[in-house]
Protein backbone atom coordinates (compact mmCIF):
# COMPACT_ATOMS: atom_id res chain seq x y z
CA UNK A 1 0.00 0.00 0.00
CA UNK A 2 0.85 3.35 -0.96
CA UNK A 3 1.55 6.22 1.65
CA UNK A 4 -0.31 8.60 -0.34
CA UNK A 5 -3.52 6.14 -0.48
CA UNK A 6 -2.80 6.23 3.44
CA UNK A 7 -2.96 10.45 4.04
CA UNK A 8 -5.94 10.24 2.04
CA UNK A 9 -8.28 8.40 4.47
CA UNK A 10 -10.09 10.47 7.16
CA UNK A 11 -9.69 9.72 10.75
CA UNK A 12 -12.01 6.91 11.33
CA UNK A 13 -11.12 5.25 8.44
CA UNK A 14 -7.56 4.67 9.36
CA UNK A 15 -8.11 4.36 13.00
CA UNK A 16 -10.33 1.24 11.97
CA UNK A 17 -7.79 0.12 9.77
CA UNK A 18 -5.20 0.70 12.54
CA UNK A 19 -7.38 -1.50 15.05
CA UNK A 20 -7.71 -4.15 12.08
CA UNK A 21 -3.89 -4.81 12.03
CA UNK A 22 -3.19 -4.78 15.72
CA UNK A 23 -5.80 -7.02 15.99
CA UNK A 24 -4.26 -9.64 13.28
CA UNK A 25 -0.99 -8.90 14.72
CA UNK A 26 -2.42 -10.38 18.29
CA UNK A 27 -4.23 -12.71 16.99
CA UNK A 28 -3.10 -14.34 13.78
CA UNK A 29 1.28 -13.67 14.37
CA UNK A 30 2.00 -17.41 14.30
CA UNK A 31 -0.28 -17.31 10.61
CA UNK A 32 1.89 -14.35 8.87
CA UNK A 33 5.72 -14.83 7.83
CA UNK A 34 7.99 -11.99 9.00
CA UNK A 35 7.80 -10.33 6.00
CA UNK A 36 3.90 -9.93 6.23
CA UNK A 37 4.78 -8.97 9.62
CA UNK A 38 7.04 -6.43 8.92
CA UNK A 39 5.07 -5.14 6.18
CA UNK A 40 1.58 -4.87 8.48
CA UNK A 41 3.92 -3.00 10.79
CA UNK A 42 5.32 -0.90 8.71
CA UNK A 43 1.65 0.09 7.60
CA UNK A 44 0.48 0.72 11.22
CA UNK A 45 3.09 2.62 11.17
CA UNK A 46 2.17 4.93 8.83
CA UNK A 47 -1.43 4.98 10.38
CA UNK A 48 -0.42 6.13 13.70
CA UNK A 49 1.49 8.66 11.62
CA UNK A 50 -1.75 9.84 9.74
CA UNK A 51 -4.03 9.50 13.23
CA UNK A 52 -1.74 11.72 14.91
CA UNK A 53 -1.49 14.42 12.21
CA UNK A 54 -5.58 14.72 11.56
CA UNK A 55 -5.90 14.75 15.10
CA UNK A 56 -3.18 17.63 15.81
CA UNK A 57 -4.07 19.72 12.64
CA UNK A 58 -7.77 19.31 12.99
CA UNK A 59 -9.75 22.33 12.80
CA UNK A 60 -13.12 22.49 13.04
CA UNK A 61 -15.19 23.63 9.63
CA UNK A 62 -18.31 25.36 9.57
CA UNK A 63 -20.31 25.76 6.79
CA UNK A 64 -23.76 27.50 6.76
CA UNK A 65 -26.63 26.17 4.22
CA UNK A 66 -28.85 29.38 3.24
CA UNK A 67 -32.58 28.04 3.03
CA UNK A 68 -35.41 30.16 2.27
CA UNK A 69 -36.29 30.25 6.07
CA UNK A 70 -34.15 32.76 7.18
CA UNK A 71 -35.42 36.27 7.76
CA UNK B 1 -87.62 61.16 7.91
CA UNK B 2 -84.54 61.16 6.42
CA UNK B 3 -83.41 60.63 3.04
CA UNK B 4 -82.68 55.83 3.22
CA UNK B 5 -79.11 55.05 4.14
CA UNK B 6 -77.29 52.77 0.85
CA UNK B 7 -76.57 49.03 2.30
CA UNK B 8 -72.78 50.37 1.98
CA UNK B 9 -73.60 53.12 3.67
CA UNK B 10 -75.25 51.25 6.62
CA UNK B 11 -72.46 48.52 6.63
CA UNK B 12 -69.82 51.34 7.13
CA UNK B 13 -72.30 52.40 10.27
CA UNK B 14 -72.39 49.49 11.94
CA UNK B 15 -68.60 48.34 10.80
CA UNK B 16 -67.77 51.31 12.49
CA UNK B 17 -70.07 50.84 16.08
CA UNK B 18 -68.84 47.38 15.99
CA UNK B 19 -65.26 47.68 15.61
CA UNK B 20 -64.87 50.33 17.94
CA UNK B 21 -66.86 48.14 20.60
CA UNK B 22 -64.53 45.30 19.80
CA UNK B 23 -61.59 46.90 19.30
CA UNK B 24 -59.79 43.99 21.73
CA UNK B 25 -61.38 41.08 22.53
CA UNK B 26 -60.27 38.09 24.82
CA UNK B 27 -62.26 34.85 24.11
CA UNK B 28 -62.40 31.21 24.74
CA UNK B 29 -63.93 28.75 22.67
CA UNK B 30 -62.90 25.15 21.08
CA UNK B 31 -61.11 25.26 17.53
CA UNK B 32 -63.51 23.84 14.70
CA UNK B 33 -63.00 23.85 11.14
CA UNK B 34 -59.13 24.93 10.57
CA UNK B 35 -57.86 25.23 7.87
CA UNK B 36 -54.21 26.46 6.97
CA UNK B 37 -54.02 27.67 3.33
CA UNK B 38 -51.77 27.68 1.22
CA UNK B 39 -50.76 31.93 1.68
CA UNK B 40 -50.39 30.95 5.47
CA UNK B 41 -53.39 32.23 6.93
CA UNK B 42 -55.37 30.25 9.13
CA UNK B 43 -58.96 29.85 8.66
CA UNK B 44 -61.49 28.37 11.86
CA UNK B 45 -64.39 28.96 13.70
CA UNK B 46 -64.27 29.89 17.29
CA UNK B 47 -67.45 27.82 18.90
CA UNK B 48 -68.44 26.97 22.66
CA UNK B 49 -72.32 24.66 22.79
CA UNK B 50 -74.04 26.91 21.86
CA UNK B 51 -72.77 29.37 19.26
CA UNK B 52 -69.90 30.05 16.41
CA UNK B 53 -67.89 33.08 15.13
CA UNK B 54 -65.62 32.47 12.02
CA UNK B 55 -61.58 34.11 12.55
CA UNK B 56 -58.67 34.44 11.01
CA UNK B 57 -55.59 34.70 11.68
CA UNK B 58 -52.78 36.57 8.81
CA UNK B 59 -49.53 34.75 8.19
CA UNK B 60 -47.97 37.78 9.83
CA UNK B 61 -49.40 36.72 13.21
CA UNK B 62 -49.10 33.20 12.92
CA UNK B 63 -45.31 32.75 13.22
CA UNK B 64 -45.40 33.69 16.13
CA UNK B 65 -47.90 30.97 17.36
CA UNK B 66 -46.32 28.67 19.87
CA UNK B 67 -48.04 25.38 18.52
CA UNK B 68 -50.21 24.68 15.48
CA UNK B 69 -54.04 24.74 16.10
CA UNK B 70 -56.20 21.88 15.58
CA UNK B 71 -59.37 20.84 15.71
CA UNK B 72 -60.97 20.65 18.98
CA UNK B 73 -58.87 22.34 21.15
CA UNK B 74 -59.33 24.64 23.94
CA UNK B 75 -58.06 27.88 23.05
CA UNK B 76 -57.81 31.58 24.43
CA UNK B 77 -57.92 33.83 21.34
CA UNK B 78 -56.68 37.99 21.81
CA UNK B 79 -57.60 39.89 18.66
CA UNK B 80 -60.97 41.94 17.91
CA UNK B 81 -63.79 42.03 15.82
CA UNK B 82 -63.92 42.67 12.20
CA UNK B 83 -66.84 43.26 9.28
CA UNK B 84 -66.12 42.30 5.94
CA UNK B 85 -68.46 44.78 4.02
CA UNK B 86 -68.65 43.08 1.02
CA UNK B 87 -70.11 39.76 2.57
CA UNK B 88 -72.16 41.27 5.45
CA UNK B 89 -69.79 39.31 7.69
CA UNK B 90 -67.89 39.72 10.66
CA UNK B 91 -65.12 37.70 11.86
CA UNK B 92 -62.53 37.23 14.85
CA UNK B 93 -59.12 38.63 13.68
CA UNK B 94 -56.51 36.76 15.93
CA UNK B 95 -53.53 38.34 17.56
CA UNK B 96 -52.53 35.27 19.18
CA UNK B 97 -53.81 32.06 19.95
CA UNK B 98 -52.79 30.69 23.31
CA UNK B 99 -53.63 26.98 24.60
CA UNK B 100 -56.36 27.35 27.62
CA UNK B 101 -54.16 25.52 30.08
CA UNK B 102 -51.16 23.79 30.44
CA UNK B 103 -53.45 20.86 30.66
CA UNK B 104 -54.37 21.65 27.40
CA UNK B 105 -50.73 20.99 25.96
CA UNK B 106 -50.10 18.46 28.13
CA UNK B 107 -53.41 16.47 26.53
CA UNK B 108 -52.23 16.63 23.37
CA UNK B 109 -48.63 15.93 24.54
CA UNK B 110 -50.31 12.66 25.65
CA UNK B 111 -52.52 12.17 22.59
CA UNK B 112 -50.06 12.30 20.66
CA UNK B 113 -47.56 10.57 22.34
CA UNK B 114 -49.98 7.03 22.55
CA UNK B 115 -50.82 7.62 19.08
CA UNK B 116 -46.77 7.25 17.79
CA UNK B 117 -46.16 4.74 20.38
CA UNK B 118 -48.92 2.66 19.21
CA UNK B 119 -47.36 3.19 15.43
CA UNK B 120 -44.13 1.63 17.15
CA UNK B 121 -42.35 5.17 16.31
CA UNK B 122 -40.62 5.05 19.23
CA UNK B 123 -39.20 1.34 18.74
CA UNK B 124 -35.77 0.28 20.25
CA UNK B 125 -36.14 -1.94 16.78
CA UNK B 126 -36.10 1.47 14.48
CA UNK B 127 -33.14 3.03 16.43
CA UNK B 128 -29.99 3.55 13.96
CA UNK B 129 -26.91 3.69 15.71
CA UNK B 130 -24.57 6.57 15.28
CA UNK B 131 -21.23 6.01 13.57
CA UNK B 132 -18.13 5.91 16.13
CA UNK B 133 -15.79 8.55 14.18
CA UNK B 134 -18.51 10.55 12.26
CA UNK B 135 -17.03 12.63 9.31
CA UNK B 136 -19.80 15.33 8.70
CA UNK B 137 -22.60 16.33 10.62
CA UNK B 138 -25.65 18.42 9.69
CA UNK B 139 -26.90 20.80 12.38
CA UNK B 140 -30.38 21.82 12.62
CA UNK B 141 -30.71 25.04 14.95
CA UNK B 142 -31.30 28.41 15.46
CA UNK B 143 -27.80 30.30 14.81
CA UNK B 144 -28.42 32.99 17.00
CA UNK B 145 -29.45 30.48 19.95
CA UNK B 146 -27.18 29.64 22.40
CA UNK B 147 -27.41 25.61 21.53
CA UNK B 148 -25.32 26.27 18.39
CA UNK B 149 -22.37 27.91 20.38
CA UNK B 150 -22.70 25.34 22.90
CA UNK B 151 -22.81 22.81 20.53
CA UNK B 152 -19.73 24.36 18.55
CA UNK B 153 -17.77 24.59 21.58
CA UNK B 154 -17.77 21.66 23.01
CA UNK B 155 -17.11 19.89 19.17
CA UNK B 156 -14.32 22.31 18.63
CA UNK B 157 -12.65 20.84 22.41
CA UNK B 158 -13.36 17.51 21.67
CA UNK B 159 -13.36 16.67 17.60
CA UNK B 160 -12.01 19.23 15.35
CA UNK B 161 -12.07 16.60 12.60
CA UNK B 162 -15.59 16.88 12.10
CA UNK B 163 -17.13 19.11 9.21
CA UNK B 164 -20.24 20.86 10.67
CA UNK B 165 -22.88 21.67 8.12
CA UNK B 166 -25.35 24.44 9.86
CA UNK B 167 -28.81 24.06 8.06
CA UNK B 168 -30.83 27.33 9.70
CA UNK B 169 -34.14 26.94 11.29
CA UNK B 170 -36.94 28.50 13.17
CA UNK B 171 -36.80 26.29 16.44
CA UNK B 172 -39.89 27.66 17.96
CA UNK B 173 -43.29 29.33 16.66
CA UNK B 174 -45.68 27.92 14.57
CA UNK B 175 -43.68 27.74 11.24
CA UNK B 176 -40.67 26.53 12.77
CA UNK B 177 -42.46 22.83 11.89
CA UNK B 178 -42.35 23.34 8.50
CA UNK B 179 -38.59 24.60 8.88
CA UNK B 180 -37.36 21.79 11.00
CA UNK B 181 -38.69 19.40 8.56
CA UNK B 182 -37.67 21.32 5.56
CA UNK B 183 -33.93 20.94 7.63
CA UNK B 184 -34.39 17.22 8.06
CA UNK B 185 -35.50 16.93 4.14
CA UNK B 186 -31.86 18.68 3.15
CA UNK B 187 -29.80 17.21 5.32
CA UNK B 188 -30.92 13.71 4.08
CA UNK B 189 -30.00 15.10 0.55
CA UNK B 190 -27.01 12.91 -0.45
CA UNK B 191 -24.63 15.79 -1.80
CA UNK B 192 -24.02 16.61 2.15
CA UNK B 193 -23.48 12.87 3.13
CA UNK B 194 -24.25 13.61 6.70
CA UNK B 195 -23.49 11.01 8.78
CA UNK B 196 -25.87 12.26 11.68
CA UNK B 197 -27.94 15.03 12.03
CA UNK B 198 -28.44 17.13 15.34
CA UNK B 199 -31.22 18.83 16.15
CA UNK B 200 -30.75 21.43 18.88
CA UNK B 201 -32.22 24.40 20.94
CA UNK B 202 -31.83 25.53 24.09
CA UNK B 203 -34.21 25.78 27.57
CA UNK B 204 -37.22 27.40 27.53
CA UNK B 205 -41.22 27.45 28.51
CA UNK B 206 -42.93 24.58 27.46
CA UNK B 207 -44.93 26.32 24.91
CA UNK B 208 -41.10 27.34 23.25
CA UNK B 209 -40.75 23.56 22.99
CA UNK B 210 -44.13 23.07 21.57
CA UNK B 211 -42.92 22.56 17.98
CA UNK B 212 -40.85 19.35 19.41
CA UNK B 213 -44.09 17.85 19.87
CA UNK B 214 -45.55 18.34 16.56
CA UNK B 215 -46.50 15.30 14.99
CA UNK B 216 -45.22 16.38 11.80
CA UNK B 217 -41.74 17.26 13.45
CA UNK B 218 -41.86 14.00 15.13
CA UNK B 219 -42.58 11.72 11.80
CA UNK B 220 -39.76 14.09 9.66
CA UNK B 221 -37.26 12.77 12.53
CA UNK B 222 -38.48 8.76 12.37
CA UNK B 223 -38.31 9.12 8.75
CA UNK B 224 -34.83 10.58 8.68
CA UNK B 225 -32.17 8.07 6.69
CA UNK B 226 -29.35 9.55 8.72
CA UNK B 227 -29.48 9.02 12.50
CA UNK B 228 -31.23 12.10 14.44
CA UNK B 229 -29.85 12.96 17.74
CA UNK B 230 -32.06 15.39 19.18
CA UNK B 231 -30.61 17.89 22.05
CA UNK B 232 -33.86 19.85 23.09
CA UNK B 233 -34.57 22.41 26.00
CA UNK B 234 -33.14 21.22 28.97
CA UNK B 235 -32.36 17.88 30.93
CA UNK B 236 -36.26 17.44 32.43
CA UNK B 237 -37.65 18.28 29.11
CA UNK B 238 -38.80 15.46 27.38
CA UNK B 239 -40.21 16.10 24.01
CA UNK B 240 -42.00 13.52 21.59
CA UNK B 241 -39.22 14.47 18.87
CA UNK B 242 -36.69 13.31 21.61
CA UNK B 243 -38.78 9.80 21.44
CA UNK B 244 -38.35 9.21 17.91
CA UNK B 245 -34.74 10.58 17.42
CA UNK B 246 -32.71 7.77 17.40
CA UNK B 247 -30.64 9.64 20.45
CA UNK B 248 -31.77 11.84 22.78
CA UNK B 249 -28.66 14.37 24.52
CA UNK B 250 -30.37 16.19 27.89
CA UNK B 251 -28.49 19.42 26.45
CA UNK B 252 -26.76 21.21 23.37
CA UNK B 253 -23.23 20.20 25.03
CA UNK B 254 -24.44 16.72 26.05
CA UNK B 255 -25.20 15.77 22.14
CA UNK B 256 -21.80 17.11 21.59
CA UNK B 257 -20.13 14.50 24.53
CA UNK B 258 -22.19 11.94 23.10
CA UNK B 259 -21.25 12.17 19.36
CA UNK B 260 -18.31 12.71 19.03
CA UNK B 261 -15.16 10.77 20.72
CA UNK B 262 -12.57 12.86 22.65
CA UNK B 263 -9.44 13.85 20.74
CA UNK B 264 -7.29 13.66 23.71
CA UNK B 265 -8.55 10.13 24.65
CA UNK B 266 -7.92 9.42 20.45
CA UNK B 267 -4.25 10.13 21.22
CA UNK B 268 -3.96 8.26 24.77
CA UNK B 269 -5.12 5.17 22.84
CA UNK B 270 -3.22 5.98 19.37
CA UNK B 271 0.35 5.48 22.05
CA UNK B 272 -1.01 2.08 23.30
CA UNK B 273 -1.91 1.08 19.99
CA UNK B 274 1.77 1.82 19.30
CA UNK B 275 3.08 0.28 22.05
CA UNK B 276 1.32 -2.72 21.69
CA UNK B 277 2.31 -2.77 17.96
CA UNK B 278 5.82 -2.90 19.24
CA UNK B 279 5.31 -5.50 21.59
CA UNK B 280 3.79 -8.06 19.13
CA UNK B 281 6.48 -7.09 16.55
CA UNK B 282 9.39 -7.67 19.00
CA UNK B 283 7.76 -10.82 20.61
CA UNK B 284 7.64 -12.49 16.92
CA UNK B 285 11.20 -11.26 16.21
CA UNK B 286 12.53 -12.54 19.16
CA UNK B 287 10.51 -15.69 19.22
CA UNK B 288 12.32 -16.09 15.52
CA UNK B 289 15.93 -15.15 17.18
CA UNK B 290 15.00 -17.77 19.57
CA UNK B 291 14.48 -20.40 16.91
CA UNK B 292 17.53 -19.93 14.95
CA UNK B 293 19.47 -20.16 18.11
CA UNK B 294 18.01 -23.21 19.09
CA UNK B 295 18.90 -24.65 15.80
CA UNK B 296 22.07 -23.45 15.60
CA UNK B 297 23.03 -25.25 19.27
CA UNK B 298 22.18 -28.28 17.59
CA UNK B 299 24.20 -31.28 17.95
CA UNK B 300 25.00 -31.32 14.51
CA UNK B 301 26.00 -27.83 14.13
CA UNK B 302 28.48 -28.38 16.87
CA UNK B 303 30.14 -31.48 15.60
CA UNK B 304 29.02 -31.92 11.30
CA UNK B 305 31.82 -34.74 10.90
CA UNK B 306 29.62 -36.96 13.26
CA UNK B 307 26.52 -36.00 10.68
CA UNK B 308 28.79 -37.00 7.86
CA UNK B 309 29.82 -40.33 9.70
CA UNK B 310 26.25 -41.41 10.52
CA UNK B 311 25.61 -40.97 6.38
CA UNK B 312 28.46 -43.02 5.44
CA UNK B 313 27.38 -45.89 8.12
CA UNK B 314 23.99 -45.48 6.24
CA UNK B 315 25.35 -46.03 3.03
CA UNK B 316 27.34 -49.31 4.00
CA UNK B 317 24.32 -50.75 5.63
CA UNK B 318 22.67 -50.26 2.25
CA UNK B 319 25.33 -51.82 0.33
CA UNK B 320 25.20 -55.19 2.60
CA UNK B 321 22.12 -55.17 2.14
CA UNK B 322 22.20 -55.43 -1.42
CA UNK B 323 25.45 -57.38 -1.45
CA UNK B 324 23.49 -60.00 0.45
CA UNK B 325 20.40 -59.67 -2.14
CA UNK B 326 22.05 -60.29 -4.98
CA UNK B 327 24.12 -63.37 -3.22
CA UNK B 328 21.36 -65.05 -2.95
CA UNK B 329 19.50 -64.22 -6.00
CA UNK B 330 22.67 -65.76 -7.95
CA UNK B 331 22.90 -69.28 -5.53
CA UNK B 332 19.39 -69.68 -6.34
CA UNK B 333 20.24 -69.89 -10.20
CA UNK B 334 23.01 -72.28 -10.00
CA UNK B 335 20.98 -74.51 -7.75
CA UNK B 336 18.53 -74.47 -10.78
CA UNK B 337 21.02 -74.72 -13.33
CA UNK B 338 22.45 -77.84 -11.49
CA UNK B 339 19.39 -79.75 -10.77
CA UNK B 340 18.30 -79.04 -14.65
CA UNK B 341 22.05 -81.34 -15.41
CA UNK B 342 21.22 -83.51 -13.15
CA UNK B 343 18.32 -84.69 -15.09
CA UNK B 344 19.56 -83.91 -18.49
CA UNK B 345 22.56 -87.09 -17.57
CA UNK B 346 19.87 -89.01 -16.61
CA UNK B 347 18.33 -89.20 -19.81
CA UNK B 348 21.73 -89.50 -21.43
CA UNK B 349 21.55 -92.26 -23.92
CA UNK B 350 25.47 -92.77 -23.64
CA UNK B 351 24.71 -94.15 -19.78
CA UNK B 352 22.34 -96.66 -21.26
CA UNK B 353 25.29 -97.75 -23.86
CA UNK B 354 27.24 -97.36 -20.96
CA UNK B 355 25.52 -99.97 -19.24
CA UNK B 356 25.89 -102.17 -22.06
CA UNK B 357 23.52 -101.11 -24.58
CA UNK B 358 24.48 -100.82 -27.85
CA UNK B 359 22.55 -98.42 -30.78
CA UNK B 360 22.41 -100.11 -34.27
CA UNK B 361 22.53 -97.95 -37.17
CA UNK B 362 21.85 -98.44 -40.93
CA UNK B 363 22.79 -95.30 -43.04
CA UNK B 364 22.88 -93.47 -39.86
CA UNK B 365 19.11 -94.59 -39.07
CA UNK B 366 18.70 -95.87 -35.93
CA UNK B 367 17.08 -99.31 -36.68
CA UNK B 368 15.17 -100.37 -33.71
CA UNK B 369 13.08 -103.96 -34.68
CA UNK B 370 14.97 -106.87 -36.52
CA UNK B 371 12.61 -106.96 -39.50
CA UNK B 372 14.05 -103.74 -40.25
CA UNK B 373 17.41 -105.83 -41.41
CA UNK B 374 18.31 -107.99 -44.52
CA UNK B 375 21.05 -110.27 -44.82
CA UNK B 376 24.19 -107.99 -46.51
CA UNK B 377 23.23 -105.00 -45.00
CA UNK B 378 25.71 -103.43 -43.41
CA UNK B 379 25.31 -101.76 -40.36
CA UNK B 380 27.06 -99.71 -38.09
CA UNK B 381 26.91 -100.77 -33.79
CA UNK B 382 27.40 -97.82 -31.56
CA UNK B 383 29.12 -98.73 -28.13
CA UNK B 384 30.14 -96.39 -25.10
CA UNK B 385 33.61 -95.93 -26.26
CA UNK B 386 33.48 -96.33 -30.26
CA UNK B 387 31.63 -97.90 -33.28
CA UNK B 388 32.03 -100.89 -35.13
CA UNK B 389 31.20 -102.01 -38.23
CA UNK B 390 28.96 -105.33 -39.20
CA UNK B 391 27.24 -106.85 -42.47
CA UNK B 392 23.82 -109.20 -41.25
CA UNK B 393 24.61 -112.83 -42.48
Amino acid sequence: MSKKKVTEDTFGSSYKKLEVILAQLETEIEDHSLEEIIEKYQEAINLLKVCRKKLDEAELKIEKLSTEQEN
Amino acid sequence: MNSPLSVSELSRDIKNTIERNFSYIYVKGEISNFKNHSSGHFYFSLKDSKSQISAVMWNSRVKDLIFTPEDGMNVLIKGRITLYETRGSYQIDVFEILPSGVGELQIAFEKLKNKLYEEGLFDDRYKKPLPLYPERIALITSETGAAFHDFIKVTENRYPLVKILLIPALMQGANSAVSICNAIIKANSSEYRSDIIVITRGGGAIEDLWTFNEEKVARAIFNSKIPVVSAIGHEVDFTISDFTADKRAPTPSAAAEMIFPDAYDLKLRLNVSENNLKRHIYYRINKLKNELNSIERNYYFKRPADLINEFRMNIDSIERDIKSVTERKIRNVKNNIDTSRKLLNSLNPENVLKRGFAIIKREDKIITQSRQLKTKDEIQIKFSDGQSDAIIK
